[in-house]
């Protein structure tokens, strides 16, 4: 397994349940000192691997997923969730802040997917899931880039899934609604509170990474083996996709 | 695996196809559960084999549309195992035998159809909803269809109830959220059951061309969503609609 933004939140929590499983793990983040500390923090951290890359670094991606699919023998699933948030008035989005928020979201993603063709058809049984977000079924204020960059990315994911199909690779996207990570509660700003978050949702409250982390995990597995080109939101109830 | 012990998960349509497979990989997870089905001699083959895996199984026969067979099913759940955590509302029908352009169709049909594959569940969820509500835990899937998306020449009534059901799903999640009951739609693609196999082999494999993964699905494809969204992996999931039909669709 290959997991991008694994130094925190919906990724760590990626890591650690296919860890827990027994699975063998790429943890892939921009940060190396985050990542090993991550890593250290997990138990079966010796079949977690740490590989320090920017997913917006085409080069340094083909690197990274050579590596990964050497030390771990092959990849038979691929989690794409390194993203960056971009909270500001659309009119102070320059072209530069669009390239930056799409590189990450949407191009990173799809360069690790192209990186890991080749071992994703050797496993028989390869899957991508690409971690969107409700924001990119349904829109929220003041992240015009973000919600395009998410939208973008889970049509790309259909894309994907038509393509790849014939060499045996499923693709689908998760969408989180919000979720307590340390990415979410630095995005409120001082407008919004938690309390204001939660009651946009039917359940009435945020989710948990591990909640993300058990769609993922399904999605990968064979359990959903006649899955794919799916958006599933993970969100208690925003999008009612 | 036992992530669903001490659950009562009752199937309706439960004696054949998809209905079968949600129920053995549910008693498979260690949910009891209450079968019901028209067909006696399949339902009771299907309680004798759960019987011996050890799960509790309750079995009613007779036909689903009938208030008197829904609670005697409900009564018989509570009597026996408990009132009901997770309700599957596969039961379901095409009246395929009858379809037809909807120009030259028959309103009787329509109205067979409508109850069968949405008031149905409908009256079912109405029937588990407040003994869940007051438990604070619930899950009821709904069984769509990918046709409640694409359409089907020659089945309007069909896609009409399935997406009905959608909207039905998607208002009751929103109800019973904050009571920690999840409402979900599941929506199978072309499956392998017994409605299928009596397709003439070229429209078949016209069926199988149109799907991305190129094959048919299994019963057992979608009853793995099924008891994903019954287990704890499925707590945050609510008012969705998801397909299981090898990337016919694709929401």
């Amino acid at each position: 397994m290959l997991v991008t933004g694994a130094a925190a939140g919906i990724g760590l929590a990626c890591a650690r349940r296919f860890l827990t499983e027994g699975a063998r793990v790429a943890m892939v983040d921009r940060d190396p000192e985050r990542l090993s500390g991550a890593r250290d923090s997990l138990a079966a951290s010796e079949r977690a691997f740490v590989i320090a890359l920017d997913v917006s670094d085409a080069a340094a991606v083909r690197e990274g997923v050579g590596e990964a699919t050497r030390r771990m023998g092959g990849i038979d699933g691929i989690v794409n969730n390194a993203a960056v948030d971009l909270l500001r008035p659309f009119a102070e989005v320059s072209a530069s802040d669009w390239n930056g928020v799409m590189a990450v979201n949407l191009v990173g993603a799809m360069e690790v997917c192209r990186a890991a063709l080749d071992p994703l058809a050797a496993s028989g049984r390869g899957a991508i899931v690409n971690v969107a977000s409700a924001a990119g079924l349904r829109p929220v204020p003041g992240r015009v880039a973000y919600c395009a960059s998410k939208a973008a990315l889970i049509m790309a994911t259909r894309a994907l899934a038509l393509e790849l199909a014939e060499r045996g690779i499923r693709a689908n996207a998760v969408c989180p609604g919000a979720v307590d990570t340390g990415l979410f509660r630095a995005s409120l700003g001082d407008a919004i509170t938690v309390e204001d978050v939660k009651a946009r949702y039917a359940q009435r409250r945020i989710g948990d990474a591990e909640e993300i982390a058990a769609a993922v995990a399904f999605l990968l597995s064979d359990e959903a083996s006649f899955i794919t080109g799916s958006a599933l939101a993970v969100d208690g109830g925003r999008a009612f996709h | 695996m036992t992530s669903l012990a001490g659950k009562i998960a009752m199937v309706t349509g439960a004696a054949n196809g998809i209905g079968r497979k949600c129920a053995c990989l549910l008693a498979d997870e260690g949910a009891d559960l209450v079968l019901i089905d028209l067909e006696d001699e399949a339902l009771e083959a299907l309680a004798a084999e759960l019987d011996r895996q050890d799960c509790n199984a309750v079995a009613i026969a007779g036909d689903c549309r009938e208030d008197e067979i829904l609670e005697r099913a409900f009564e018989a759940a509570e009597a026996r195992l408990g009132a009901v955590d997770i309700l599957v509302n596969n039961v379901g029908q095409s009246a395929r035998e009858r379809a037809d352009e909807f120009v030259g169709s028959d309103p009787a049909t329509w109205r067979f159809v409508l109850e069968v594959s949405l008031m149905t569940s409908m009256r079912f969820a109405r029937r588990a909803a407040p003994a869940m509500r007051e438990r604070g835990w619930g899950r009821i899937i709904n069984m769509s269809s990918d046709a409640a998306l694409a359409g089907d020449a020659g089945l309007a009534d069909y896609a009409a109830a399935k997406s009905g059901l959608l909207g039905f799903t998607r208002s009751l999640a929103r109800e019973l959220a904050p009571h920690g009951v999840t409402v979900n739609a599941v929506c199978p693609g072309a499956i392998r059951t017994r409605a299928t196999e009596q397709m003439a082999p070229d429209i078949m494999a016209r069926v199988v061309r149109g799907i991305p993964m190129a094959r048919m699905g299994e019963p057992e494809d979608v009853a793995r969503l099924v008891a994903f969204l019954a287990g704890e992996g499925g707590r945050y999931i609510t008012g969705q609609t998801l397909l299981v039909d090898g990337g016919r669709w694709m929401l």
